[in-house]
């Protein structure tokens, strides 16, 4: 019946298309909350009929796995549509009624298919319903296709889909295959119980790697999302990504044998993601493009987590299992959670200067100021800083780490010593970014024109924000609610999970510390006033080293100056080439000179951009045979004849 | 609470006591020991200057700097005195904490819009960054070894009694020592007493602060100081001592860290600015090492 | 007490890692012989006093004393003073000496061969395996000097390590490779810095012709 009404989208006019989806939205996220919530107090596995499917009525089976997954969905998807209303304004004038209506059609069939995905068990149900996601996102994606960029990196990114399809296909058919069980997950435990999981397992993290993004298999990501419209951005970064981890989240909870190979490789696969996806969205200077990467980043961090609960798993340290998974999982909220707030944000500034490039921008919280204490917020989140909710995730992994060092064996330890140094590292790349960024953006002066018309958008794009942060806050400061739910979804993947209660008087002197933190800041703040009540306050220019005579937009740092010393230390990675004519021996007084950087993926430039010139060069040697003459192709087909014939005469085929 | 009181009051004469023992090897006045003070108050008698071209961060930031130096200060235990806070895991806590000092101070000198201090503020993020893991094996490697996580329970648990683990006391001391040179921006990272802002780090990213918020940044400086002193000193001081025992050798050990780190000041030039990176990661690989002994000792590697 | 030592001299493996001055490489390996002197003088129990005698001036005089006073005469003669920016930059130099310090470490914990003692043998294949990759990522022949004593450093740890007493063989061969590298070498390193006024690799390569 709900499907019925997406339909209806293409039938009513411009104005209301928006209304009518967005009601269609918001009955489709109550029903599916309601069947969440209730898996989740009654504790056990709910089980709906839905509808019949090629002989048998599938059935949706709602865990608490799944019922987390719809509950961050629907939040991300309600932010994003609310948001949409303002973002799509200007585009409702020059496009025409059906091209808005598709748009809206994909959004709400990426929710549908979204909400399938994590309910759905049979493998072609959901082989099929996961093709439905990416052909909607794909379609999203390409939204502004008057661009012919943005066509190319559409279908980019539909063949990389297909791939991981192909993988997926192959996993499932292959344990079909060799087992004979029912062709679903379910069948999954039946070959997992007999065979070496490992190579299984790989299959299935290579199809589902590549919409989750792990390095090296992401080359589709810091393309697709620039060139997204930001709501749809928001909320492919946010949970669509998130979509791979699922699946690779039910396919490890059919395995229970052999996992320390699993959990290394996982871990070591993360965090490679983790410090790739942050050294190269460290020099990059498209918002977007840069936020992208982060996703990789937070992957990564997902991904460390779900390594460390397998470890645990495999060696039997209970506390680094709940704990690992724990972090993981809530990292999963979390990230969807700021990275849409920072998208959101991000798509506020490209509307009001046209532009996605830092390096044109600058000053913008004097004209922005809501919009950029948002993005602070999101920034010191993505951070893991203290006291939101990125740290209290980050919480749950360290702890896990920390309590299992005197239990683990020795080269569990030596693991665990490398993923902690990892992990920092990993948050202090992300500090140095987000450092960077916000203040290119937001803070000092402007460092062109394009600043000049931005005033703060409309309310109704800042209210999705202003509801994303309150959850940020709310899961910062108080996190001992979402410990409870957090224990039912790991306790699928481990029974004992009285780990998170001994965390339990950590977590509440957390909240007391920050409320001490906020308590500390408002008192000295106080002080201050009166302080400075009592004496002179004026206004000066900032130091230049007593030169008043230039514009002090010129001298400011840029986004390259302030990555260049980080591309010092990895310069092998980010492949920054510059481009500048240098100084002539006898030039006194110097032309004008123009400086250009450019940094290149090197995953993308080595796995896809390299072997597929060489191919496109094979390609074109063998183009020779195709002359366009009719006579030419009637001569191959008589050669095959004569050739065939030939060798059934000698009886060789 | 003691312990707490016992940081302030050291922390008010670190940095005189440091000043002295410079200037006492570069056969120069000395300084009073109170001089910090004098400073402190001069400033607190003035009024302030804000740049046009700053915003409502460049006001917030060193209030949020300051507060989060301070509650930073509640975790360290002293000896047999309790700190305030503790939780498991409250080091994670304590670096996490200091992490967002920097954040507010890094942005607020992107604020001012001056290319001086983009510079200080980009190699003060590459810097603090590199040091984390320094630390964080360093707390690793007392976790593993004391099989306790949090700063209260690790010192109080911890006996440095037979001879390999003097080893592990002596290395983390040495690491600590130089992280805490690397946190205050001194030598051999920095310079504080050059004024070329071209070669600043941490000095040129408060140099638009005045009045009340100077004040305070310096505030913080020496109880970031008293903070990293009092983690040494918890290394050295034995908990079955005498209350009164350990609160003498906790002065001795603050005033001794502030004349080392004097006479390193002193004697030492800076490092090459590009030479800096490697040199904060070899502090990690000794904390490396230390980990390896941590894991001798505790038998995981068997050795014969 | 022999682990202090054995810990020490990892960390001096990584100050190795670290430094670029010339004068330094040669300070650090005249601490090494000390430090290769406190290793033996706390582990070996029955000793009789010629052996000691010999181990010591081996240590001591030769490893900290004759031989960094003669290199430093040679380095003083070629006016050698920095490294030359390594193939590889120092930030990872240091990241591979801590990899093979671990990897060394867990190799040892695992072979349980009552044969070998372990807490030597471990310090000495990450000696041995660092020495030759500091002379593969250095340019220049002193360099090349250095790295070839941090392996004979770690072929003395080696032979602690197999042997149940120091057989004096073991320690007349190495003292003799020792004495006859550097000899020669340095001998060597003074005529080409006269000849050539150069002492980089990439410059010797084109003797061929």
């Amino acid at each position: 019946m709900t499907v019925l009404l997406t339909f209806i989208l293409f039938f009513t006019q411009k104005d209301i298309q928006y209304y009518v989806g967005l009601l269609t939205h918001l009955a489709i996220i109550i029903i599916t909350s309601i069947w969440a919530v209730s898996a989740f107090v009654s504790a056990t596995t709910l089980s709906i009929a839905f509808m019949p499917f090629l002989g048998e009525t599938l059935n949706f089976e709602i865990d608490q796995l799944t019922a987390f997954f719809i509950l961050v969905i629907n939040f991300t998807i309600l932010t994003g549509i609310i948001y949409a209303k303002g973002y799509i304004h200007p585009y409702i004038k020059n496009k025409d009624k059906t091209e808005i209506a598709w748009h809206f059609f994909n959004f709400l069939w990426l929710h549908i298919s979204m909400l399938l995905v994590v309910m759905l068990r049979d493998a072609l149900a959901f082989l099929l319903v996961w093709e439905i996601m990416s052909l909607s996102s794909f379609f999203l994606v390409i939204f502004e296709s008057e661009k012919a960029e943005t066509l190319k990196i559409g279908i980019k990114y539909l063949i990389q889909m297909h791939i991981g399809v192909v993988f997926l296909m192959v996993a499932f058919i292959l344990a079909y295959i060799q087992t004979g069980a029912a062709f679903s997950f379910d069948g999954l435990s039946v070959y997992f119980a007999s065979h070496n999981p490992f190579w299984l397992f790989i299959l299935f993290f290579l199809g589902f790697g590549i919409k989750a993004g792990f390095i090296p298999l992401h080359s589709w990501l810091p393309h697709a999302h620039p060139a997204a419209p930001s709501h749809v951005s928001g909320v492919m970064s946010g949970v669509m990504i998130k979509m791979g981890i699922y699946g690779i989240l039910r396919v490890l909870m059919y395995i229970h044998h052999d996992l320390f190979n699993i959990g290394v490789f996982i871990l070591i696969i993360s965090l490679s993601s983790g410090l790739i996806g942050v050294s190269l969205a460290i020099v990059q200077h498209d918002v977007k493009k840069l936020l992208a990467y982060h996703s990789i980043e937070n992957i990564g961090i997902i991904g460390i987590g779900i390594g460390m609960g397998t470890i645990g798993l495999a060696e039997d340290i209970p506390i680094l299992a709940v704990l690992g998974f724990g972090g993981g999982i809530l990292h999963i909220l979390n990230h969807s959670l700021f990275k849409s707030l920072l998208f959101y944000t991000a798509g506020s500034v490209y509307k009001q200067t046209h532009t996605r490039n830092i390096e044109h921008l600058g000053g913008l919280i004097k004209k922005m100021p809501k919009t950029a204490l948002l993005f602070l917020l999101g920034a010191l989140a993505i951070s893991g800083l203290p006291p939101f909710n990125g740290f209290i995730s980050e919480f749950l992994i360290y702890s896990g780490m920390f309590k299992s060092l005197h239990s683990a064996g020795l080269f569990t330890d030596v693991i665990l010593m490398f993923s902690f140094a990892g992990l920092v590292i990993i948050g202090g790349l992300a500090l140095f970014c987000f450092t960077k960024v916000f203040s290119i953006i937001f803070l000092g002066t402007a460092r062109s024109s394009k600043v000049e018309q931005a005033i703060e958008v409309n309310p109704t794009m800042l209210i999705p924000n202003f509801l994303i942060g309150f959850v940020i806050i709310l899961i910062g400061f108080v996190p001992i609610l979402f410990m409870q739910p957090l224990s039912q979804i790991v306790a699928l993947f481990t029974i004992d999970t009285k780990a998170i209660n001994l965390l339990i008087p950590a977590l509440n002197s957390i909240s007391l510390s920050s409320g001490i933190f906020i308590a500390l800041i408002g008192i000295i703040w106080l002080l201050r006033s009166w302080q400075q009540k009592r004496q002179i306050i004026k206004q000066g220019d900032t130091w230049g080293c007593g030169y008043t005579g230039a514009n002090p937009a010129l001298h400011q740092y840029t986004a390259t100056s302030y990555a260049d010393n980080f591309v010092q230390l990895s310069s092998k990675l980010v492949h920054m080439k510059k481009e500048f004519t240098d100084f002539g021996e006898a030039e006194i007084f110097p032309q004008n000179r123009v400086f250009e950087t450019h940094s290149s993926d090197v995953f993308e430039d080595n796995l896809l951009t390299k072997p597929s010139n060489i191919l496109l060069k094979v390609f074109y040697k063998i183009a020779v045979f195709q002359t366009g003459k009719i006579q030419h192709y009637l001569l191959y087909a008589l050669v095959f004849l004569i050739v065939i014939f030939f060798l059934t005469y000698f009886n060789l085929i | 609470m003691i312990s707490f009181l016992l940081i302030i009051i050291s922390s008010v004469f670190f940095v005189g006591i440091l000043t002295k023992v410079k200037a006492k090897i570069a056969a120069r006045k000395m300084p009073s020991v109170l001089q910090p003070i004098y400073d402190i108050i001069r400033l607190f008698n003035k009024g302030a200057i804000y740049s046009p071209i700053t915003s409502v961060i460049f006001k917030m930031a060193p209030i949020i700097y300051f507060s989060s130096i301070l509650l930073a200060a509640f975790f360290i235990p002293i000896g047999s005195q309790r700190a305030i806070l503790s939780f498991d895991g409250d080091f994670v806590f304590f670096a996490y904490l200091l992490a967002i000092g920097k954040f507010m101070m890094i942005i607020a000198a992107m604020d001012t819009g001056s290319s001086f201090e983009g510079m200080g503020a980009n190699r003060e993020a590459l810097y603090s960054m590199l040091v984390e893991p320094a630390f964080f094996i360093l707390a690793g490697s007392v976790a593993l070894f004391t099989n306790n996580i949090s700063f209260s329970d690790l010192f109080l648990h911890l006996n440095l009694d037979n001879n390999l683990s003097y080893i592990i006391g002596i290395a983390a001391i040495y690491v600590l020592v130089y992280i805490a040179m690397v946190e205050n921006s001194r030598m051999p990272i920095d310079d504080p007493k050059t004024h070329l802002e071209l070669t600043m780090v941490h000095e040129v990213m408060v140099l638009d602060n005045s009045g009340f918020d100077l004040a305070l940044i310096h505030i913080a400086t020496w109880l970031k100081f008293a903070i990293y002193g009092s983690l040494i000193s918890n290394f050295i001081i034995h908990t079955v001592w005498t209350w009164y025992w350990q609160i003498i050798v906790f002065f001795a050990i603050q005033l001794s860290f502030s004349a080392i780190i004097g006479i390193l000041e002193a004697f030492r030039a800076r490092n090459k600015l590009e030479k800096n990176p490697q040199w904060i990661i070899m502090l990690s690989a000794i904390s490396v090492v230390v980990f390896l002994t941590a894991l001798i000792i505790t038998q995981k590697i068997i050795l014969n | 007490m022999t682990y202090l030592f054995i810990i020490l001299y990892a960390i001096t493996l990584i100050y190795f890692a670290l430094s670029e001055r010339v004068k330094k490489f040669v300070w650090l390996l005249s601490i090494q012989g000390f430090i290769l002197f406190g290793v033996v003088f706390f582990s070996l129990h029955t000793l009789e006093i010629f052996d000691f005698l010999f181990i010591l001036i081996e240590t001591i005089l030769v490893k900290s004393l004759i031989v960094p006073l003669f290199l430093n005469k040679v380095r003083k003669h070629n006016h050698l003073k920095r490294e030359h920016e390594p193939s590889v930059p120092v930030f990872y130099s240091i990241i591979v000496v801590v990899v093979t310090l671990i990897m060394s470490f867990i190799l040892c914990n695992h072979l349980n061969n009552n044969q070998i003692h372990t807490k030597y043998f471990t310090v000495s294949f990450a000696s041995i395996i660092f020495g030759i990759y500091f002379i593969i990522i250095h340019k220049n022949i002193f360099s090349h000097v250095v790295g070839y004593l941090i392996i004979e450093n770690g072929i003395f740890l080696l032979s602690l390590a197999v042997g149940s007493e120091m057989p004096m063989m073991v320690n007349l061969a190495i003292l003799l490779d020792v004495l006859m590298g550097v000899l020669v070498l340095g001998v060597f390193i003074n005529q080409i810095g006269d000849t050539f006024k150069s002492v980089e690799i990439d410059q010797l390569s084109k003797l061929k012709d």
